[in-house]
């Protein structure tokens, strides 16, 4: 099991953030995975990843179309960006390459 | 505040009579405009291509998602339609797309409770079982009950 955690961000902030965002955890949950996923939006951040919970994370995955805020906030974190589209097509891909790159 | 206030039963149309995405796009307006939801149905269509050209907004599965962010939005809320024979459309999956979730957004509303909701509606699509519901749905009411239950 990982720990995962991620922010999504879309060019206008309205819909995909929100289907990429649910794509992911309900991906991560399938696959027996903790996962926090935070959402850079037009209504602002929401699920704002706490201290604790970019310590104790395994994989930061940035799913996102723009710059997102705070990515200095996983310095030293492995950190894999990935495009929107990605997330949204295929996230249980995205999550077991994820699991195979990390147990090499 | 519930999903009800941003889903309008008159802005939605199961049974779309358009062969292409500009059609779709031009119907939906049109029930937001009559709607009073849009002041201006150009100035938005103009909107929703601006978005369209940044990326694609078919999210596979068959359905599409675009949105105008837009002056001419006077109430931040979502129209349905749904194409059964399927229309063309840029689309992750490559995929037809059989049901169109257009999203007006009111361009100066930030942090406000529509544009949230706006962001729930969106957040149920992420999940198959709401979308094959929708696909299958008899009746605006039925979309609206979907949404709601999700």
């Amino acid at each position: 099991m990982m720990n995962i955690i991620g922010i999504t961000a879309c060019t206008a902030g309205i819909a995909h953030t929100y289907i990429a965002k649910e794509k992911l955890v309900n991906a991560a949950k399938e696959l027996g995975h903790n996962v926090k996923i935070e959402t850079q939006g037009t209504i602002g951040t929401e699920d704002e990843l706490t201290k604790e919970d970019i310590e104790k994370a395994d994989i930061v995955i940035i799913a996102a179309d723009i710059n997102i805020g705070g990515k200095e906030r996983f310095k030293g974190k492995k950190v894999i960006d990935v495009p929107m589209q990605t997330a949204i097509k295929s996230p249980k891909t995205l999550i077991q390459k994820i699991e195979e790159k990390l147990r090499s | 505040m519930d999903v009800t206030d941003v889903i309008n039963l008159n802005a939605i149309d199961l049974y779309l009579q358009v062969d292409d995405k500009k059609g779709a796009i031009e119907v939906l307006s049109e029930l937001l405009f009559k709607d009073g939801s849009i002041r201006s149905k150009e100035e938005f269509i103009n909107d929703v291509y601006l978005r369209e050209a940044q990326g694609m907004t078919g999210i596979g599965d068959f359905i599409a998602i675009p949105h105008g962010k837009s002056d001419s939005v006077v109430k931040t809320c979502i129209a349905v339609g749904r194409v059964d024979k399927g229309i063309a459309w840029e689309t992750i999956d490559d995929k037809p797309v059989k049901l169109i979730i257009l999203f007006a957004v009111d361009n100066k509303s930030k942090n406000n409770q529509h544009v949230k909701l706006m962001a729930k509606v969106a957040g149920a699509l992420a999940n198959k079982k709401v979308c094959d519901a929708l696909l299958e749905a008899e009746s605006p009411e039925d979309v609206l009950s979907i949404f709601k239950q999700n």
